[in-house]
């Protein structure tokens, strides 16, 4: 869907009128993507701090929003998702409230942000709408992303690739990797609660004898892409989005089973007042047409149910990733000092 | 015993402002567990390397540059100081970038006309994109330095037989000591604090680990480590301070006359550095552009960070004065100075992250202009008080002293006698801070008034997304504003009363 039929539709939607199904209709059926015509109108204005950059698509989903919402005004700041995290625990010690929304590129962040007790608790009607191991009291994942191992056409097929990823550690490929990346540091976090500490750091150490280090992932993907070594870790976007750019790249996507390899995180947003209008700002985050248009535009992965996943990634239900609970991956710090301690960072 | 300057109570408060940001780390610091270890000890050694050559790399690039701006009458000079000095304009992450694309098995160049270059990382790489973007500070403190010697030494080193290019280095280059040290001194604390292009290039260095800390929320660890790269910084400014230039009388520039045919070659020798710091970055950009499109840039960006650099560079230089001119009086003024300084050594996210602390104690003005401005202020005061106090040390202090002695007040001496003199590294100081704001990203981002695009913040939501190709015109754009502003600002030089001798044709 290109931006201006996207933005035309839900204007479409406003001028009609159609008439907003009540809420009971969503209640009745919590599993289902809601659509944006069931949602009240938004009125006022709020303060979100978006911690991402994403060039455009997020500006237009803002767009449509407040084109279909003429009383609704957003105001954004953007900044990466570390700062915006300090800057919010800044403000709340100084007593100053600025932000009404915070949405955080990580779940890292986001577990910053909810243990200092700073995020309002969402109805459980709008939780309800995710999948069942998204679902949060005070906050809620917007879109996901899976970690992938992104190979080198021409040198590997898929099935050269290991399915457990720590086989990967005794393999002999060489592997891009960007262990400085927060994606990447929650993966480990991952595998530690998965495999515990010792046999991470021997996987981390394995991988480190034949990897070479970039600052991000999209670094990671470039160098598969241009066969500067056989095989990366990566978020699986990274890929689709430069295949987009860039059909003919000589670069496709591998998937674990049932391991940190696979995980499958999220981006999430949270309330910060106490105030309705944040609430329905974040159901409109959640209806089918804005998660459909982000994954078909910015490759990201719908965890509302009944969402189709972007093209080229297989449907979550396929992949298998590991049972691990969001909030764990909060639990950042040992993470770094075990990579401290191995030679990693 | 000297008595105390006019300007040292200024100079105090505004050493004290600038520190503030300092205070806040050690304050944030406090909670942190560990203090150094030795498996830091070779991320040290790449960080010191790093900035070592950075430094050598911008004075190489950046003192021949100086003189051929400076001395040498060049068609369309405005021009092409306008063009060497650009470089600033552009943050040297995205020149990190592109190179970093550019470069290699399978970069760019190589699809492009199937020519195979080497890879573009390492210390090397990094050094050579540093002092690619870097070298602007060396050439604009000794272009500075350089315009207020008097020509009259030269010419009689030359009289008494001596060439050129070596009356120019046993006579000009030790009396422009200082403003090189200067411009080094900048490149060097640039080097230090940057992280993006080390990172990208695969440098495992200082404000990587920083970087690490503060992503992984550990801020006090952050705080912490750049405490400890500030040790580094007091070393430097130490050392800097330890160089002595010679005090003289000012008088008309040099200026050299040579043919078509060397004019030509000099311009020939300089285009490397123009290819590789604008051209290669900007050619990407156009090349992504063509590929990805512009996506939904708005010219309001553009105007945003015109302003607000503007205010900036115009409040640093009022900021620097006092500080300047207490650091030529006196001892303590020096310290008073150096301190001023140490803010620069700050990696920028930690930065950023102290004023949103410091900008929370005056919660009325947090997050409006004015406070991004101060902010502003507080990073980039030293690249004003540089430039100014390495032109105006060398004025002659007997000039202020004649002109008291025939009646003048302390304040008609400076206005008439001081600023027109010291106008040069005003404004290039003045230009330091415009184009240093134009690209300055982690403050800004935090610290600006809601809604408040600049084209640094356009350029990062774009790089941070992968959609390179829409990076191009707000890059372009980034080094046309900043081209237009230095032209103006060295268009301003013109008020320097000693310019009326420069129509006249110098020997050479």
């Amino acid at each position: 869907m290109q931006r201006r039929t996207f933005v035309q539709s839900m204007a479409a939607l406003a001028a009609a009128g159609a008439l907003p199904i009540s809420l009971n209709t969503v209640l009745a059926n919590p599993a289902s993507a809601v659509s944006v015509e069931s949602l009240p109108e938004l009125k006022g204005e709020l303060t979100l701090y978006l911690g991402r950059g994403e060039g455009g698509l997020y500006e237009n989903v803002i767009k449509a929003i407040e084109e279909r919402n003429p009383a609704f005004k957003l105001r954004i700041r953007r900044g990466p998702t570390a700062s915006l995290t300090n800057a919010i625990l800044a403000e709340a010690k100084a007593g100053v409230r600025r932000a009404d929304l915070f949405w955080a590129v990580d779940s890292g962040a986001v577990g910053m942000v909810t243990d200092a007790g700073l995020a309002q608790p969402l109805p459980t009607d709008l939780t309800g709408q995710l999948r069942d191991n998204f679902q949060f009291p005070d906050w809620t994942p917007v879109t996901g992303r899976i970690r992938t191992i992104p190979f080198n056409t021409e040198r590997l097929t898929a099935n050269d690739i290991p399915d457990d990823i720590m086989a990967l550690a005794d393999s002999d490929f060489s592997i891009a990797w960007a262990p400085a990346y927060a994606s990447f540091q929650s993966f480990v976090t991952a595998m530690r609660i998965l495999k515990g500490d010792t046999v991470t750091a021997d996987w981390l150490r394995g991988i480190d004898a034949r990897a070479t280090k970039f600052a991000g992932e999209l670094g990671v993907v470039m160098a598969v892409e241009r066969g500067e070594v056989d095989l990366g870790l990566a978020n699986h976007y990274y890929t689709l989005r430069l295949k987009s750019g860039k059909p003919q790249a000589n670069v496709d996507l591998a998937f674990t089973r049932g391991d940190a390899g696979c995980l499958v995180n999220a981006s999430g947003i949270m309330a910060l007042t106490d105030n309705e209008l944040a609430v329905n700002f974040i159901r409109y985050l959640l209806t089918r047409e804005v998660q459909s248009y982000l994954a078909e535009e910015a490759y990201e992965i719908p965890l509302v149910d009944n969402v189709a996943p972007p093209a080229g990634l297989p449907s979550l239900d396929t992949v298998s990733p590991p049972e691990i609970d969001l909030t764990q991956l909060a639990d950042l710090r040992p993470t770094v000092e075990l990579m401290r301690s191995s030679g990693i960072l | 015993m000297k008595q105390w300057s006019p300007s040292y109570p200024f100079a105090i408060i505004i050493a004290l402002i600038a520190l503030m940001p300092v205070g806040v780390l050690i304050w944030l610091a406090a909670d942190s567990p560990q203090l150094f270890d030795a498996r830091n000890l070779d991320i040290l050694t790449n960080t010191i390397s790093l900035m070592l050559l950075t430094a050598a790399g911008a004075v190489i690039l950046g003192v021949p540059l100086a003189l051929l701006t400076s001395y040498v009458k060049l068609p369309w000079a405005r021009f092409w100081l306008v063009l060497l000095a650009a470089p600033l304009a552009i943050p040297s992450y995205i020149g990190a970038f592109t190179f970093y694309a550019a470069f290699g098995p399978g970069g760019e160049i190589e699809q492009m006309t199937g020519i195979n270059t080497p890879v573009f990382d390492g210390l090397v790489g990094s050094s050579i994109v540093m002092a690619l973007y870097t070298y602007p500070f060396v050439m604009l403190t000794v272009r500075a330095s350089l315009l207020s010697l008097d020509a009259s030494l030269v010419n009689a080193a030359r009289t008494l037989g001596m060439s050129l290019f070596s009356s120019l280095w046993s006579v000009v280059l030790p009396r422009i000591t200082n403003g090189i040290a200067a411009g080094a001194l900048l490149a060097a604390m640039y080097a230090l604090s940057d992280f993006g292009t080390p990172a990208i290039l695969r440098l495992d260095t200082f404000t990587r680990m920083i970087y690490v800390e503060y992503n992984s929320f550990g801020l006090s660890q952050a705080a912490m480590l750049s405490l400890q790269l500030l040790v580094i910084v007091g070393l430097i400014l130490f050392i800097e301070s330890r160089v002595k230039g010679t005090r003289e009388r000012p008088g008309r520039s040099l200026l050299l006359w040579p043919g078509k045919l060397r004019t030509a070659l000099m311009l020939l020798a300089a285009s490397p550095v123009v290819i590789f710091a604008i051209m290669l970055p900007l050619a990407i950009f156009i090349l992504w552009l063509w590929r990805d499109g512009a996506g939904n840039f708005e010219l309001v960006y553009a105007w945003n960070s015109a302003y607000a650099a503007l205010f900036a560079a115009i409040a640093a230089v009022i900021f620097a004065l006092p500080v300047a001119q207490a650091a030529i009086h006196g001892r303590f003024g020096r310290l008073t100075e150096r301190v001023s300084y140490l803010g620069f050594g700050v990696p920028g996210i930690v930065m950023g992250t102290a004023l949103v602390y410091v900008g929370l104690q005056l919660s009325m003005l947090y997050q409006t202009l004015a406070l991004l401005v101060l902010a502003y202020v507080m990073r980039f005061l030293p690249l004003a008080v540089g430039t100014i106090r390495s032109t105006s040390e060398r004025l002659d202090p007997s000039l202020v002293k004649a002109a008291r002695l025939l009646g003048a007040s302390r304040k008609e001496a400076f206005r008439r006698i001081t600023l027109p003199l010291s106008i040069r590294g005003i404004v290039a100081g003045a230009a330091l801070v415009f184009l240093e704001v134009m690209r300055e990203l982690p403050a800004t981002l935090i610290l600006s008034p809601l809604d408040f695009e600049t084209l640094a913040t356009y350029l990062w939501r774009v790089y941070e997304a992968g959609y390179f190709g829409q990076a191009a015109i707000p890059g372009l754009l980034l080094v046309v504003i900043s081209g237009l502003a230095l032209a103006v600002m060295f268009y301003g030089e013109r008020w320097n009363q000693t310019d009326i001798f420069e129509e006249e044709p110098s020997v050479s």
